[in-house]
């Protein structure tokens, strides 16, 4: 470990936080997340509806009608998490005069970072990548809505008022809408479970629970293991050795075994 | 008074005893005794041709079934040991017509009374759907939960017979009629709903079909024949629903390059983004899942 790194960490106490996500980021993650959940309860019934036990579930709930009324109120509630965070974007952009958030756009570098992360899992490297303000995979999920979100609010909206959509497109809309709806959800839903949660809260260093999301805060040690690029930019602390004869550049100066 | 409240125990205690003792299931109707001889299990008589026919009829079926306080001779008329009576399914439905007359009536205009009237033996006819064993003594009323034609039940009932792929290959019927309604949303609702009545006011086999004047879709009378009638039919739940609302039915089948191809290819879309996202997910996973376990066991 050298000498400046070693510097970084002893600053980085474990008390000291980082700021990460204002109030509006926090605020929009438990509405998707809660209206998330109400949707898969109240969906995943109708898409396993052989199973004794989504039979029982909707009984707990009520009955079919309290079902679909609570994804249609839960829909609803997705949606206007969804257009308070496209106006958040918008006003901090165009009135408060912020700079655009580039650091979520995706570029040559996510590929670069997918690759190095592949390789350091498959043994082929000893470090993980360098992550700037959001890594690969923070991109994919925020990315994936921009996508599932119009894909489950039209598919979604056909099939509450078929009638109406039939007299201005054609019938197959309907079955096709069903279809539609049933895959991304599934998708949203095995990709939330298996690569979200695992990445967030299963690994080592943030097993039970990754708090940042709900708090907006990151201890500053581990902001500089999971961020160092941007930790690098907002403390002007590097945490990239200088280039060493026979050591390929861009490894990360942390302690074996860390992330 | 230490008497007087014994009296009151010993007073309620036989009371108890009458109600556990003296309770009996209600007892059908039986002014000829028939079912001294009939409630028999072993009671049968060889036929002419040497067959042998059972001529038991449980009591149980007959104590809880809708016509238990109609007396057997009502539909046994006469002499009933007397009269050679012929035992088909065309016979049956005729003695539930004497009664039962307007459903008689439409039963015969339908396609399984028609057939029935050409002597064909596979149709439905009124007990194959009334009762659950398929037997006139334990036909129950419609809005009993168990009966096979309670709202719940019917696509199970109609199943018996339309869920045989050999049956229904005869009548050119293909389609997996019931697996294909089960998986609607109509079928879903009904599935996923309680046996409570209110709960029940989706569409079933019978609300698109018609029930005892039920058609051949071929039958251009059908509720279901043609775009124009499925949109009529349609239209008795979603008001204002039109011909293009009807097109987007896909009649009973899979979505496939003949049938609603829009669909067929949707389908085939996002099933390929599925397993291509997910696949991509797992692989990352597992690779994760794999390096922390060493990186775990090393340390």
């Amino acid at each position: 470990m050298s000498a400046m790194a070693q510097a970084a960490s002893l600053a980085g106490s474990n008390e000291e936080k980082i700021s990460r996500f204002d109030v509006h980021q926090i605020i929009q993650h438990a509405g998707l997340m809660v209206s998330f959940v109400i949707l898969v309860f109240t969906g995943l019934p109708l898409k396993f509806h052989d199973w004794a036990i989504s039979q029982w579930w909707v009984g707990v709930w009520g009955g079919i009608e309290v079902t679909r009324t609570a994804h249609i109120a839960a829909a609803w509630i997705m949606l206007a998490v969804c257009l308070y965070h496209v106006f958040y974007l918008l006003y901090t952009i165009l009135v408060k005069k912020k700079p655009f958030p580039v650091k979520i756009i995706p570029g040559p570098s996510d590929f670069r970072e997918y690759y190095q992360e592949m390789a350091y899992y498959l043994g082929f490297r000893k470090t993980r990548p360098l992550v700037d303000r959001f890594s690969w995979k923070e991109k994919f999920d925020y990315w994936a809505i921009f996508w599932g979100m119009p894909v489950m609010f039209i598919s979604g909206f056909i099939m509450m008022y078929p009638v109406f959509v039939t007299k201005f497109l054609p019938g197959w809309f309907v079955s096709a809408a069903l279809v539609a709806h049933s895959d991304e959800a599934m998708l949203a839903l095995v990709w939330i479970v298996l690569v979200h949660i695992f990445f967030n809260h299963f690994t080592p260093g943030h097993l039970p629970l990754n708090t940042s999301i709900f708090t907006g805060k990151v201890n500053v040690k581990k902001y500089r293991e999971e961020h160092a690029l941007e930790y690098e930019r907002m403390t002007g602390k590097p945490v990239v050795e200088k280039p060493v004869e026979g050591v390929p550049p861009g490894q990360v100066n942390l302690p074996d075994g860390k992330m | 008074m230490k008497r007087l409240s014994l009296y009151f125990v010993l007073g309620f205690l036989f009371a108890i005893g009458i109600l556990i003792f003296f309770t009996d299931d209600a007892k059908a109707l039986d002014e000829k005794n028939c079912l001294s001889c009939h409630g028999n299990e072993g009671l049968t008589k060889t036929t002419e041709a040497g067959g042998k026919i059972s001529l038991f009829v449980s009591e149980k079926d007959v104590n809880t079934a809708s016509h238990r306080y109609i007396d057997c001779t009502t539909c046994h008329s006469e002499e009933p040991h007397d009269t050679a009576s012929p035992l088909n399914k065309l016979s049956l439905a005729e003695k539930c017509g004497t009664c039962h007359q307007y459903e008689y009536r439409l039963h015969l205009s339908s396609v399984h009374g028609q057939q029935l009237l050409q002597g064909n033996p596979d149709v439905a006819t009124c007990v194959d759907c009334h009762s659950q064993e398929g037997s006139p003594h334990s036909v129950i009323r419609v809005l009993e939960y168990n009966a096979p034609t309670y709202k719940k039940n019917i696509a199970g009932t109609c199943a018996r017979c339309h869920d045989d792929a050999e049956l229904m290959a005869d009548y050119g019927i293909v389609e997996k009629v019931y697996e294909s309604y089960m998986r609607s949303f109509h079928g879903k609702a009904i599935q996923l709903g309680t046996y409570e009545i209110t709960q029940l006011d989706k569409a079933t086999c019978t609300n698109c079909h018609g029930f005892h004047d039920v058609k051949s879709v071929r039958d251009p009378v059908s509720p279901v024949a043609g775009l124009d009638n499925l949109a009529k039919t349609c239209e008795q739940c979603h008001a204002g629903a039109g011909v293009e609302f009807a097109s987007g039915f896909l009649g009973h089948k899979e979505a496939s390059t003949d049938n609603v191809p829009a669909v067929h290819y949707t389908e085939l879309f996002f099933t390929i983004v599925l397993i291509t996202v997910i696949a991509f997910g797992a692989l990352v996973v597992v690779a994760a899942i794999v390096r922390f376990t060493i990186n775990k066991w090393r340390a």
